[in-house]
Formats: structure tokens, sequence, C-alpha cells
């Protein structure tokens, strides 16, 4: 008789579809990240002031069709013009814009954007929402009263409206505050600022569910024998939170960190489809797909310039509610031995 | 006392003469805000004395205000909704004697797990399970001593060795889970005892433990009470660990202090008929019975009530569940019916205030003795 095999199993790597997940956005952000000082960077061959890549095109090679795709006759026609003007056939992976930008370069510098405001924006929700449902839940009473009140209001409010009011209103702010300063602002601080007003305005209402979470997990750690003897043996109140609830609240916060990112995403895409997110030239996942939503025609399809932006949207949405899933399961004492 | 210069091992402690207690609980009242209806008055006008090296126990059912009364010496009563009423629980600082229940926040961790430690009824959750045991015994020792974190971890070794834990570097770097659940506790007692406690508050340590692993954790406890000269407040509703573990005993009912003396008086002379029942409930080895007696058979039996000295003058035992005596002559002030009466020489009974006791003001129970070491009792 033997005894059955130890089943050695690693709950982070268990969920297939989370290691999935996990690949496909190392990839993603090893890609778009990575080549960030290559896209924002001038582009060669271009007459005049330094044109960042992702914003250089000539309106000549507007609207061209992937290389590897059968151009039409008019396409092939001016594809065929270029070749003699320049002596070189214009070769584009994703195709172009109406401006005669590479798609692939702005879907990658968009994808940078993206997933930057999303983990930036994740990274504050988390930060208010630990910071504030810790404190409900942990002084307990009548502030924890207040403030989950106030909490449950903000949940009441839509909550796109929300973004919607403190993206405008943050950047009604800066405007008036840089009018009054009379600086003379460089493109590049502007469009900075504009991604800064936008980050907070979804981190700004993106922590509710987190800091309702968290406040749970407190109630019921602080009830644990564990956090009384640290009492007993004299720890503050500070180092309590900070060493001995802090570490066992980990688990929730990375498991919904994760699932803050994609709903972050998605949040910016929203708001730069409507045009009050990331403004052009700048790129964004959602921007893009509205700019190819507005070339789509029965006429003269320019398929490529919705569906490349939207593809690579969704499957990093699914990549990272994969993750979160898996997380959520590897973390779960319940789901654990199975 | 005599019996303690039997105690050869510890010389006694210089600075501390015998006669003080290190601690003293003086009428303490502590209620309870109940959200709606009155307040719930967990203890009212407990007295006790604790005395170095000296372990008190304090027995009662669940509920009694054991718990509350130790928690107030450390203000871990969570307030709201708990409130100190009144008294004042007197602790002999080396600075000197303070008010634990008037100190403020800074000063009372500085009391907390330096000069009284505690340690809780359940091991398995006492511990976080977060960081490795050497990381949490060496908190206690960061957080009060001034020494670097390779010195704190010299100690940790040593305070576990002292609490017989093996291979202590092997073990300082395992996690709770990893721990049985005796050892869990000794690792609790290690804790406590890392920084060199004068007062113990052990709130029923060995409640969730089998009966050899509590054998081994109460005889540490009084090994180490004796080779550091720590007194012990020993909170249990285990008769037999009383027996075995103390030297005085405070059995409580109902937030009040119905019995004091020292454990073999009370063993041997039971005065309170609530002391009577508790004793007279524990099953016994030798002798055959069809069902055991009932504490309340011998509670609701009134003539029980009538066999404490002074009787007849009119003393009767206290018991919340009695309409007072007729001759009832409440003092105007909190707890007023009730009064500790020292029945006999060092023996103190919760009487009830009539006429006979009115203007009597006894001392507040106060036993400045212990229990001979094993060796000599066994032979005795």
């Amino acid at each position: 008789m033997r005894a059955p095999a130890v089943e050695r199993d690693n709950p982070l790597t268990r969920s297939f579809a989370g290691m999935l997940g996990i690949g496909f956005l190392v990839l993603m952000i090893f890609a778009c990240v990575l080549t960030l000082p290559w896209t924002l960077g001038a582009a060669g061959g271009q007459e005049g002031a330094a044109v960042p890549r992702y914003n250089a095109g000539d309106p000549r090679e507007g609207r061209l069709p992937p290389f590897w795709w059968p151009a039409d006759e008019t396409q092939q026609e001016r594809i065929d013009a270029i070749e003699v003007a320049t002596g070189e056939r214009p070769r584009y992976w994703l195709g172009t814009d109406v401006l005669g930008r590479s798609l692939l370069i702005r879907i990658l510098t968009g994808g940078g954007i993206s997933l930057g405001i999303g983990i930036a924006a994740a990274a504050i929700s988390v930060l208010i929402g630990t910071l504030y449902g810790g404190l409900a839940g942990y002084v307990g009473g009548k502030t924890d009263a207040v403030l989950m009140r106030i909490v449950d209001v903000l949940y009441g409010l839509p909550y796109i409206l929300l973004v919607v009011l403190l993206a405008v209103a943050s950047e009604a702010i800066v405007g008036r505050w840089i009018a009054r300063g009379n600086v003379e602002l460089k493109e590049s601080t502007r469009l900075l600022i504009d991604v800064g007003t936008l980050l907070v305005a979804i981190g700004g209402v993106s922590w509710l569910t987190m800091a309702r979470v968290i406040r749970g997990q407190v109630l019921s750690l602080k009830e644990q024998p564990f956090i009384e003897a640290a009492r007993a043996t004299g720890a503050s109140p500070v180092r309590i939170f900070g060493k001995h609830l802090l570490p066992n609240l980990l688990g929730p916060i990375i498991v919904y960190a994760t699932l803050t990112v994609p709903q972050a995403i998605l949040q910016e895409s929203f708001l730069s489809f409507l045009g009050i997110g990331v403004k052009p030239p700048l790129p964004s996942w959602g921007n893009l797909a509205a700019d190819g939503l507005s070339e789509l025609n029965t006429y003269r399809s320019h398929w490529w310039l919705l569906l490349f932006p939207c593809l690579l949207l969704g499957v990093t949405l699914v990549a990272l509610n994969f993750v979160g899933e898996g997380l959520r399961e590897a973390f779960d004492p319940k789901r654990r031995r199975r | 006392m005599t019996a303690t210069a039997a105690t050869t091992e510890t010389p006694p402690q210089p600075g501390t003469p015998a006669a003080t207690p290190i601690l003293r609980v003086d009428r303490l009242a502590v209620s309870f805000d109940n959200g709606r209806g009155p307040r719930v008055q967990a203890v009212d006008g407990v007295r006790m004395t604790i005395y170095p090296r000296q372990t008190l126990a304090v027995v009662g059912e669940s509920g009694c205000g054991k718990s509350v009364t130790a928690m107030s010496m450390l203000q871990l009563i969570p307030r709201p909704p708990g409130r100190f009423d009144r008294g004042e629980i007197i602790f002999q600082t080396e600075q000197g004697p303070v008010d634990l229940l008037t100190l403020n926040a800074r000063h009372i961790r500085e009391i907390r797990g330096n000069d009284i430690a505690m340690i809780f009824q359940e091991p398995m959750t006492s511990l976080n399970p977060v960081f490795t045991v050497g990381n949490q015994i060496m908190e206690a020792i960061l957080l009060h001593q001034d020494v670097s974190k390779a010195q704190a971890r010299e100690i940790a070794l040593k305070s576990m060795r002292d609490v017989g834990i093996p291979e202590p570097e092997r073990r300082i770097n395992s996690f709770p889970h990893e721990f049985s659940g005796g050892m869990r506790q000794r690792v609790m007692i290690a804790m406590a005892l890392a920084c060199q406690p004068r007062l113990l508050l052990a709130d029923e340590p060995t409640t969730a433990l089998d009966v050899t692993i509590q054998a081994q954790i109460l005889e540490l406890m009084t090994e180490l009470k004796r080779t550091r000269g720590m007194a012990v407040m020993l909170i249990t509703h285990d008769l037999g660990v009383v027996a075995e573990n103390s030297d005085v005993v405070c059995v409580m009912y109902a937030g009040r202090v119905v019995e004091y003396a020292k454990v073999f008086d009370l063993y041997d002379n039971p005065m309170h008929p609530y002391t009577r029942g508790l004793l007279a409930s524990i099953p016994k080895m030798h002798a055959r019975l069809d069902r055991l007696v009932t504490i309340r058979e011998i509670v609701e039996n009134e003539d029980e009530f009538r066999k404490l000295p002074g009787a007849d003058e009119g003393i009767r035992p206290w018991w919340p569940w009695h309409t007072p005596p007729a001759d009832l002559t409440a003092k105007d002030e909190p707890a007023g019916d009730y009064y500790l009466q020292e029945v006999a020489p060092e023996h103190w009974v919760g009487v009830w205030r009539t006429h006979a006791v009115r203007d009597h003001e006894s001392r507040a129970p106060d036993i400045d003795y212990r229990v001979p070491p094993k060796e000599a009792s066994v032979s005795a």
C-alpha cells in the first residue's frame, strides 16, 4: 500500500484562465510600455519641429488598410502613387488612420496610456479605499456610521455621471488656475495635466467597493483574539492597524485591485470615447475606437480602425478579469482545499 | 508568612517589601451600555489584593465578571459601550503606586505587556497568522525595551527556551499554524514573559487545551512564578485547577465577590452557599453517586444561608436572587446593599448590609499567603 501522492498544488497557478490572463497581460504591458520611448519619440524624416511618432503621418497615406489585406482599386492606386513618389511601398501592419498615422503605433501608445491610467487609478482607489474602509471599520461606532453613509450616498449616484462631473470640474479648475497664473504651457504638459485630472476622476469614484470590502474585513478581523492580544502587549492603535490588520488584508486588497484595473480602463475608454477623456492627438484605446467608429460607413468600411482597438481593449479586460478571479480563488480559504 | 521562606531559589525582591501588595482592586464597578434599556452592571464593588509570587485564582461561572475585572486592569474594556463607574486599581510600579483606571492611553500602553502581561483563552487564534512567532515575541520586547533587533531575538529565544519549546532556534521562524495548541499557548506565555512582567493575568489559559497539556502549562506557570517572583491572577472556572495551582481564591457571582479566602480554607470550609454548591457539584473520584449535587439544590435551600458565623446576629450571605432581608440598611451608595465581611480571620464572605453590619467597615480582602512548595506539602 502506498500513500496517495501528495498533490503539490500552488493556488496561485491553479487557474488556467488566470495563467493565460497573466501571460497576455505581461505581453501587452511589455509591448505597450517598452515601446513608449519609441512611440513618444520624435519621428525621423519629418520636416519642421519634432512630432512624436504616434502623431506623425502623411495625409496622403490616409486610410490605408493593413498591407496583408487586399486593397481595393482606389487604395491600390494611392499605394502605387506613393511608391512612385517616394520609391518605397507603404507597409502598415494595422493600416493607417485619416491622417496617415500608423495604427499600430497609435494602438501601442494608446495601450500604454490606457493601462497606465487603469493601474494608476486602481492604485489611487486602493489607497483611498483601504484607508477609508480601514478607518471606518477600525474606529467603528459613529465614525463608521457617518463614513459608510457617505459611501452609500455616493453609491446611489450614477457612477459614470460622477466621473464625468469630476473630469469636467477638475479640468475647469486646472484651466482657471492656469489662466490666472498666465503660465504658458507646453503642449506635452497640457496633455499630462489632462491625463492627471482623468486619473483623479476615475480613481476618485472607484474606491467605494474597496472601502466596503476592507471595512467588512476589518470588522471581522478586529474581533480576532490576536488583535486583543496585540493590544494587551501594549501596541498602539496605529501599530495594530499597520502591523496586525493590514497584512491580513493583503489578500482582498490584491484581488480587488486587480478587479479595479479593468473597470478603470473601461471607464477611461468610455470617457475618451465620449470625448471627455484623453484628448486627441494623444491616443487611448477609447478615442481610437471612437475615431474608428466615425470612419465606419457602408460605402467603404475602414474596419481596421475600429476592430483593432476594440479587440485589444476587450481581450485585455477579459485577461484582467481572469487574473482577478484566479487570485480571488487562490486567496479564498474556503476553496483552498479542493 | 513563614511559608515563603521555603522558596529558597528566589531571594526576596529588593525594594519590594513582602508586605506591599503588587495590585489592589478597590470597589471596582464596570458597566456596559446595552443599546436600549438600563446599563448592565458587569462588576460592582469588587475588591481583591495580589502579592508578589502569589497566585490569586478568580473563579465563577461565565459572565460573573472575572474577565471584565482582568480586562479593566489593562483598560482593555472597549469604552464605549463599557464604562468604569467607580473604584480604583492600584498597581505598584517601580516608580510607585498608580491607578490603572485613570492612566492615559500612552501610560497604560507602557504598562501593558511590560509590567502586566496577559494570556488568553484561545491559543489557536491569539497569534497573528501572517507573522512568525519569533516576530511576534520580539514585537513585545521591542515595544518595551530599548534593545536592538538582535538582542530582542536573543531574549525571545531565551523566553521560548524558558517555556519549554524545543529547538527554539528553528521554531522561532515558524508560523503559528505550524504549532499545536499547547505549543501555541507556550508561545503566548513566552510572549507574555519576554518583558519580565511583575503580574501575569491568565484568562482561562488552559480551557482550550486537553488535560495533559493543561497540567504542563499550569506547572510551567507555577515554576515561572517561583523563579521570577511574578504574581499571577488566574481566571478559571475549573475548581480542580484552582486547588492545584493557587494560593488565594476569590469566588465571584453576578459581578461581586461572594467569597475570598486562602485556598485550603476555602476548600475545607466554604462559607457562602454558592461556594458550597460549586464544590459539591464536582464529581468525586471515590464516591459512587447516581447523580451529582447541583448548585441550585444548595442555593435554593434557605437553611444553607443560615450557617454563616454570625447568622444569629442577622448576618446573611448576599445572593442576588433573594429578596433582601427585612432589616437591610443599604447605604446610600452603589452596591450599598452588599458588604464584604471578614467572617473569620482571612476569610471574607459577601453579605447583605443588614442592621447587624450596618456600621462595619471591613478591611479590604488582603491575604499575604503562599502555599508552600509541592515537596513540602506532599511530605506533610
